[in-house]
């Protein structure tokens, strides 16, 4: 559980899939309280966080199963859904819940989701941002190797850095539909220990 | 009910009949009963109009037998207590220790006294202490297979090696000569460490042709324990009851007594809290000797409760919301006869193979003012799950006397239909009749009358 400098990595649980009507519904893996659901329109991609499932107080980042991509949904009819404050509360959920809806005929591109739009970049080209804000950590720990650094090549799955929210440490994994299947890193923007804000932009890249 | 308050909401972290029969217990307490369930278990007619969480799939290990998903599903559905039944998590101290920091009362004894029961050779020796007897055999564990040996000769031949942290059968290995010591402790050790993780070892002298007689044990927060009698469960096959009736017919007076007294003082000595049972071998002389105790309500509980008249299941319940005993020893009489069969899903003339499939007609027999007692979680068009036990219901009886008791038994399981599987009610009718369970002759070893001649 804790590494050696007594950062606590956040663990990690796979959604359940079940496709049906062309959508495909993401569900609980066990009974937990759900928050954090991605917002309507998100492009979402095997690896991808769709939220987090606390589990007798320990949290667990909920990733999209293989097999699973697509646009976020709206989710009707529930009062106040997709609201930032809704998205923010816990939840209980049961095993086989659906948390997340994806439509996936919809994929980069063709939405305007967060992070397709987040990958659109800015002036500089394009840009890996902070899927939520935190404490920005390059290295696992004080006296280990960077995660990244300039010039590699990331491939989906790659771990660039860690984010410490509220004293729990989440691995910032690159990929994601929107983004090049392989990239050069161009430069490094936070400075290690720095507060980013969610979409902040963390690597400049180029398609590699 | 006055006094303590009860719970609002009660989890029950178990399935079929023992969930059924919670929840009944539950609605006599007004207690809204919440269930953890399987996928293979949604839409079982005994969870049609109440609350359920589902825990996950099928498979025990990733539902019933998880213990997070169990205390989270608790928590979350709002229950303050929370109630293993039997099998699964049943005997987990863990769970009771996850419970007590989750702020849920778990509805048994604390984590400490499941533990210690857990653990063989302290467990007798704290049974030694109260005054009951133990069937003679090695101090504690065996340092090496030179203590073995030198216990086994001290003891007599034969003897059975068995598992400190062990149950179900495993980590057992049986020496009928001195030559066959060596190899018997290595291999007990080996399949103790295999299955339980623990390589200790302890050595009993093997009593063979003995019968099993358990008590039936109810203590509260204030120090007061009461039995309710015994029940003989010596129709057994491969270690599993078949039929349990109470009293058992072969006890001596003087020696059901000395031996509730002393299993009274024994669970107050180590600060039991609930319901549990000391189980004995009474061996061919006539003296019960403790085997070991199961810290939970068991499945033959309906047994005492028919004598007794008492809700065990209520009771377990009260007390763990803090209530004390709704009843003294001297007001807690024991009347008549009761007998209890399983019955389960299996063909006992194929080898008691499992029949899980689609019960197309399941009937209940006549309840006889009450004198009949179904206990069930099935109903017509049930489908039997192929992942979980095969009981399919209990039917109980009491009547004045054995010979009355035996008759009504036979009269309600020849009145029963079931339909779409096959059953064990063959055997028990069959062994119903034979004379060597009407003389009570049998013993652990052969299920009287079956199969028939």
């Amino acid at each position: 559980m804790s590494a050696h400098d007594g950062r606590r990595h956040a663990q990690e649980l796979v959604l359940n899939v079940r496709h049906e009507g062309g959508h495909s519904t993401l569900m609980a893996p066990r009974p937990g309280l759900y928050r954090g659901a991605p917002a309507p329109d998100t492009v979402l991609a095997p690896g991808m966080i769709a939220g987090e499932l606390e589990v007798l107080g320990v949290r667990f980042r909920l990733l999209v199963p293989h097999g699973a991509h697509g646009a976020v949904l709206a989710v009707g009819h529930e009062p106040g859904s997709g609201t930032k404050a809704r998205r923010l509360a816990r939840r209980p959920v049961a095993a086989g819940d659906a948390l997340v809806v994806l439509d996936p005929a919809r994929q980069a591109g063709a939405s305007s989701g967060a992070l397709a739009e987040s990958a659109q970049g800015d002036a500089a080209g394009l840009a890996f941002r902070a899927p939520m804000g935190g404490r920005y950590y390059a290295r696992p720990s004080p006296q280990a190797a960077a995660f990244v650094e300039v010039g590699d090549i990331l491939e989906a799955g790659r771990t660039i850095a860690l984010l410490e929210v509220m004293k729990t440490f989440h691995r910032v994994q690159y990929g994601g539909s929107a983004m090049p299947e392989r990239a050069r890193v161009l430069a490094i923007v936070p400075r290690d220990g720095d507060d980013v804000g969610a979409s902040d932009a963390l690597l400049r890249l180029e398609p590699a | 009910m006055t006094g303590p308050a009860s719970f609002h909401r009660l989890f029950i972290a178990n399935r079929g009949e023992v969930a059924a029969r919670i929840a009944r217990a539950c609605d006599k307490l007004g207690i809204v009963p919440v269930f953890g369930v399987s996928e293979a278990d949604r839409g079982a007619p005994y969870l049609e109009g109440r609350e359920s969480v589902l825990l996950g799939p099928g498979r025990s290990a990733l539902s019933y037998l998880d213990l997070t998903r169990v205390v989270q599903a608790a928590k979350q559905s709002r229950c303050s207590a929370l109630h293993p039944g039997w099998g699964f998590l049943s005997e987990n101290p863990a769970l009771a220790a996850l419970c007590e920091q989750h702020g849920i009362t778990f509805v048994g004894p604390s984590a400490a006294v499941m533990a210690l029961m857990g653990r063989k050779t302290p467990a007798k020796q704290a049974m030694k202490r109260a005054g009951l007897t133990l069937i003679p055999g090695s101090d504690g564990v065996l340092a090496d297979a030179d203590a073995a040996v030198e216990a086994a000769e001290r003891t007599g031949y034969p003897v059975l090696f068995k598992a400190e942290s062990g149950g179900g059968g495993r980590g057992m290995r049986i020496a009928r000569r001195a030559e066959e010591v060596r190899t018997a402790f290595e291999d007990a050790r080996a399949e103790a460490t295999a299955a339980f993780g623990d390589p200790r070892v302890y050595m009993e002298k093997l009593l063979e042709g003995g019968r099993h007689v358990e008590i039936q044990l109810m203590a509260d927060r204030f120090g007061q324990v009461v039995h309710v009698g015994e029940r003989d469960c010596t129709v057994q096959r491969n270690h599993q009851k078949l039929i349990e009736e109470s009293p058992s017919p072969v006890l001596a007076p003087a020696e059901r007594e000395r031996t509730l007294e002393a299993a009274v003082r024994a669970a107050a000595s180590i600060g039991y809290v609930g319901a549990g049972t000391m189980e004995f071998l009474l061996d061919e002389g006539g003296t019960l000797r403790y085997m070991e105790m199961n810290t939970r309500l068991q499945v033959e509980h309906p047994v005492s409760e028919m004598r007794s008249g008492l809700d065990l299941m209520v009771e377990m319940i009260r007390v763990a919301a803090g209530h004390r005993l709704s009843v003294a020893q001297q007001d807690a009489q024991l009347r008549g006869h009761a007998i209890e069969c399983r019955i389960n899903a299996e063909d006992p003339s194929q080898g008691f193979k499992p029949c899980p499939g689609t019960l197309t007609r399941f009937e209940l027999p006549d309840l006889e003012g009450g004198a009949v007692r179904v206990d069930t979680h099935v109903a017509s068009g049930y489908v039997v799950p192929p992942f979980y036990d095969s009981l399919l219901c209990k039917v109980i009886v009491h009547a004045d006397t054995r010979e009355d008791a035996i008759a009504r038994m036979r009269r309600a399981l020849s009145s029963m239909v079931i339909e779409g599987v096959e059953t064990t009610i063959p055997l028990h009718l069959a062994v119903l009749a034979s004379d060597e369970f009407g003389a009570s002759r049998h013993d652990t070893r052969r299920i009287p009358g079956w199969p028939p001649a």
